[in-house]
């Protein structure tokens, strides 16, 4: 690299890194004070530094109990809305077909409603049909506005993409399964990821629809605004600082693993493998 | 070969080749349009029921006969930590059950808006107990939303405050009992201020200006406010509190007012943005741990009194069992429990006496035990029609810029 | 079982493909919006219900009633997004180019503080941007606020605190658009002579716009109906037309008209998609991808 290129490196780096303290400056206030030694039941003034909420974390059971449906409700709502929203994103991208524009233009309809509307709506729905509220519903309403979202992002990876590749698997004798399996998907692979990790984090995150559509369960957005009117408990930070160590962890742990894969895949390739399967190699370890 | 017929027939359906024409797509979505709103109004059955289909008079007397039965699967809607989870346990073991206790309910008119449509079409909402203010009580018993209480069930309701043994919405409370109230009044940093206060017109002190905040509630804003005018409150009529609406939007246009708020007051004034504000008596107890210079008045003209109030919407389950543990805690030993707890103030009899030994502190503590006099100058909410009460919501909302 | 043809089977899948998540947003997305419509044209009130009698009026009345939130939504809503792909488009550049394998970690940093609350996030910003903070100090000993002045309750702390939560939306898009730009193109580029400036403006940037429309259109359109940071960190003054549309059918019931400014509200939105799409030339939206 020329020294001009490590300068502007450098600068993206210290960008970057200032755009990341940016999004984590509120993040580091609520993880210290979850050591915070409040009297009372808010949790505004720092009074003085102690372990006492991380002693017994989940001494809250309906807090506890919150989060783990938090959680479980993401995770079927990405699976589900990644599941559903890539194979949109194809459809749309690739093909040409009756009513393509307007579907084009439906798919960006969730977003622009107002989430009192989406909710509301919703929950006139499950209730002309009689459908009790609970987990299954506010899965049902999370996946339906989440879809979208990854719709767009899946789109913006496929738009443009080189096809080459995938002709050249199938003029090798590759099935279009296989071809999908094995070439387009690791290819989309990095749009996907992203549109999972986008489609989870407003999952966990909502609250108006899930308010309308959750019936009894409580989702942990729905205990912290019900907690606001008495005081938010220093556990809930306790909570949301472990919830974020575990996530890091696991992500870490995950990049070393892949670097591992990674060298593991290069040596079996007998070493010095031509670009085409260096590349594919790489696209693999990467997604 | 068949196949081939059936091939062609989906090529010509599914087919579309290259993009839309403008032409074609507006033709295409024109239509689409038209058919969709002709679905809609189909779909829509043309008609929203209303609320007052099944109104009732809560003057009248009524009667009714809950027979002993099974207490299980009882639940009980309420807000998120209002109750010493301790007394639900035992409850749970006297009575050999566990009921199902659910933090639900953030804001009346929320939790209104999730149940409403089932309330209209007279279904039942699956809840026992449901803990809501004053003012949405008042619209659920008018509507005819509330199963009365069998009082024989409840031999405690003697303990009840004589203050609170009516209210303009249920004189006779056969449908409400109450939970916890509070005191709508001001909260303040005396420090800021320079000096203490009394009076709710001290909310328009020039020399606070931008240091105050509001709530947005109107009935807790504006009724204050009017109290502050010398009108009483809680038989205000609509006309009274539109003039206490217009002198609050003089004081935002002044620049006086700071913002309008829901619970989340209590940042600003512990941090010290704000100096005064319209606040609730609970939330000072806790903030005085935060910011100790922290004081709550009660205004000399008077304050706002708001009941949560327990409830049984129509068709309920377990009747029974929600009378049974209504009575339970209007034993003064369990509401003694809740109040040091809760720190709002306690609708029970005796649960006073009863702290006084254990936490003489909170027992005479002003806020959850207000003195007599003070107690003569709480207001409860006006009762107001519901097109009334509108009206008024829609005005604040002018002023808070919903 | 049919046997179809290569041809047939290609050209029934992309209603395989649509099929199932279109059925999906129908049902539980289109039609109760479509009885949303319905709601929007009726008239009463609570006490007696509602009817429909196809009163086009509410519409008129909302846009007059509230054309002061609309705009100011849509000020708010494109200031943020302007400044999110301001801050968005360097972070997703190293992300995609220099992060190695470290990519799908920074990614996740940059989702991870959605996975705190909302109300937490919120309230630790009025902590820190509190009037007698060090924050605010620190700004009026740089002179860029008065020494009366306060940066939470006012425009500067709603957009900021738009911006602030629609910034991983930005991030996303721009990132995975960046990433499969072929980076042996813009080596072409600089071999044939252009200057790093010119291969970032003739090869990074194009290829890099379907990343900027997706990214600039998940910011803008929620931010539009957005509510909450009005409500927390701004006054009277700086409130939404998603704080109208909370409060019609929250507090005040009027659902005709909360319905109407949705409405309002999407067509608008769609309306500026169109434009957009139109200026920035893609042709992603209403033709197929080459």
């Amino acid at each position: 690299m020329s020294s001009r290129d490590r300068v502007r490196t450098a600068l993206l780096g210290l960008w970057s890194g200032l755009a990341l303290l940016y999004l984590f400056i509120p993040i580091f206030i609520v993880v210290l004070y979850s050591f915070n030694d409040n009297k009372g039941r808010f949790n505004f003034t720092w009074q003085g530094f102690t372990f006492k909420h991380w002693a017994h974390p989940f001494a809250n059971s309906d807090l506890s109990t919150a989060l783990q449906n938090s959680l479980v409700i993401a995770l079927a709502t990405t699976v589900i809305a990644v599941t559903l929203g890539t194979f949109m994103a194809l459809a749309l991208v690739r093909y040409g077909f009756r009513g393509k524009a307007v579907t084009d233009l439906f798919v960006f309809l969730p977003l622009a409603t107002p989430e009192v509307v989406l909710g509301a709506s919703l929950l006139g729905l499950f209730l002309t049909l009689h459908v009790g509220t609970g987990m299954i519903t506010i899965i049902i309403a999370h996946v339906m506005f989440t879809v979208s979202y990854v719709v767009v992002t899946v789109r913006a990876r496929l738009e443009g993409m080189d096809r080459h590749i995938e002709e050249a698997a199938m003029d090798l004798g590759a099935a279009e399964w296989t071809t999908f399996r094995k070439v387009t998907l690791p290819m989309i692979a990095p749009g996907v990821a992203s549109a999972a990790l986008l489609a989870a984090a407003i999952s966990v995150d909502d609250y108006v629809v899930t308010s309308f559509n959750a019936g009894s369960t409580q989702t942990f957005p729905l205990f912290i605004f019900g907690a606001t009117r008495q005081g938010v408990p220093a556990e809930v930070n306790v909570l949301a600082t472990l919830l974020l160590l575990v996530v890091l962890v696991l992500m870490a742990l995950n990049v070393v693993l892949q670097r591992a894969r990674a060298r593991r895949d290069v040596r079996a390739t007998g070493g010095a493998p031509d670009d085409i399967g260096l590349e594919l190699a790489e696209a693999g370890a990467r997604g | 070969m068949p196949d081939r017929d059936v091939e062609r027939a989906l090529e010509r359906l599914l087919f579309d080749g290259d993009g839309m024409s403008r032409r074609r797509f507006l033709g295409r979505s024109g239509a689409a349009a038209l058919g969709l709103t002709a679905l809609g109004s189909a779909l829509a059955g043309c008609s929203i029921e209303g609320e007052a289909a099944h109104g009732v008079n809560a003057a009248k007397a009524v009667s009714v006969n809950h027979p002993k039965a099974s207490l299980a699967g009882l639940r009980w809607a309420n807000w998120p930590l209002y109750i010493d989870k301790k007394t639900l346990k035992s409850f749970d073991k006297l009575h050999g059950v566990k009921v199902k206790y659910v933090e639900e309910i953030n804001d009346n008119f929320e939790f209104f808006g999730k149940v409403r449509q089932q309330l209209a079409q007279g279904q039942p909402i699956g809840r026992d107990i449901v803990t809501l203010t004053d003012y949405m009580a008042a619209r659920w018993v008018r509507d005819g939303y509330c199963e009365p209480l069998d009082k024989r069930n409840i031999p405690n309701i003697r303990n009840l405050a004589s203050n609170l043994r009516t209210i303009n919405y249920d004189p006779k409370r056969d449908y409400t009992l109450p939970w916890q109230s509070g005191g709508t009044g001001i909260g303040y940093n005396p420090k800021k201020t320079g000096r203490k206060l009394e009076s709710v017109n001290d909310l328009f002190d020039p020399a606070f200006k931008g240091r105050v905040t509001m709530l947005s509630e109107p009935y807790d804003t504006a009724c204050l406010v009017l109290l502050g005018m010398g009108v009483d409150a809680s038989q205000a009529k609509i006309a009274d509190i539109l003039k206490a609406i217009e002198k609050i939007k003089k004081a935002k246009d002044d620049g006086q007012i700071r913002r309008f708020t829901g619970n989340d007051y209590t940042t600003d004034l512990a941090k010290g943005n704000v100096w005064v504000s319209v606040a609730y008596s609970g939330d000072l107890v806790q903030l005085q741990a935060d910011n100790p210079d922290l004081e709550f008045i009660y205004p000399k003209e008077g304050s706002m009194l708001f009941t949560d109030n327990m409830m049984m919407p129509k068709h309920l389950a377990h009747p029974y069992g929600a009378e049974v543990l209504m009575n339970y805690y209007y034993e003064p030993e369990v509401a003694a429990k809740v109040a040091a707890y809760v720190n709002y103030i306690t609708p029970v009899d005796g649960a006073r006496e009863i702290l006084e030994k254990t936490d003489p502190d909170l027992a005479n503590n002003p806020l959850i035990f207000p003195s007599d006099d003070v107690r003569k100058r709480l207001h409860a909410y006006p009762a107001l029609s519901p097109a009334d009460e509108r009206t008024m919501q829609s005005a604040m909302a002018d002023v808070t810029g919903a | 079982m049919l046997r179809l043809s290569l041809r047939t089977r290609r050209t029934l899948l992309p209603y395989l493909f649509l099929g199932p998540g279109l059925l999906w947003l129908i049902v539980f997305y289109a039609i109760p919006l479509i009885n949303q419509g319905g709601v929007s044209l009726m008239t009463g009130n609570p006490e007696q219900g509602y009817t429909l009698q196809w009163h086009f009026a509410t519409y008129t009345d909302a846009i007059s009633d509230y054309g002061t939130q609309f705009g100011r939504s849509v000020l708010f809503a494109g200031s943020a997004t302007v400044l999110d792909l301001v801050i968005a488009f360097p972070l997703a550049y190293f992300i995609a180019y220099k992060a190695g394998r470290w990519k799908n970690f920074m990614l996740l940093l940059v989702v991870l503080p959605f996975f705190t609350s909302y109300v937490l996030r919120t309230v630790a910003w009025q902590l820190i941007l509190n009037d007698n903070g060090w924050v605010v100090h620190r700004f009026q000993d740089v002179g860029l606020i008065s020494s009366n002045g306060r940066l939470l309750a006012s425009t500067k702390a709603v957009v900021a605190g738009i911006t602030y939560n629609f910034l991983p939306f930005m991030v996303l898009p721009l990132y995975v658009s960046l990433e499969k730009i072929d980076r042996r193109l813009i080596e072409a580029a600089t071999d044939l002579y252009a200057s790093r400036a010119t291969a970032f403006r003739k090869v990074t940037l194009p290829l890099a716009l379907p990343g900027i429309f997706a990214g600039s259109l998940l910011t803008f359109i929620p931010a539009c109906g957005d509510f909450i940071n009005a409500a927390l960190l701004g006054t009277p003054k700086q409130y939404m037309i998603g704080n109208v549309i909370q409060s019609k059918f929250l507090n005040i019931l009027d659902y005709p008209t909360a319905a109407a400014l949705s409405f309002i509200l999407m067509t608008a939105i769609l309306i500026g998609i169109l434009i957009y799409a139109r200026l920035l030339g893609t042709k992603s939206l209403t033709e197929a991808a080459a």
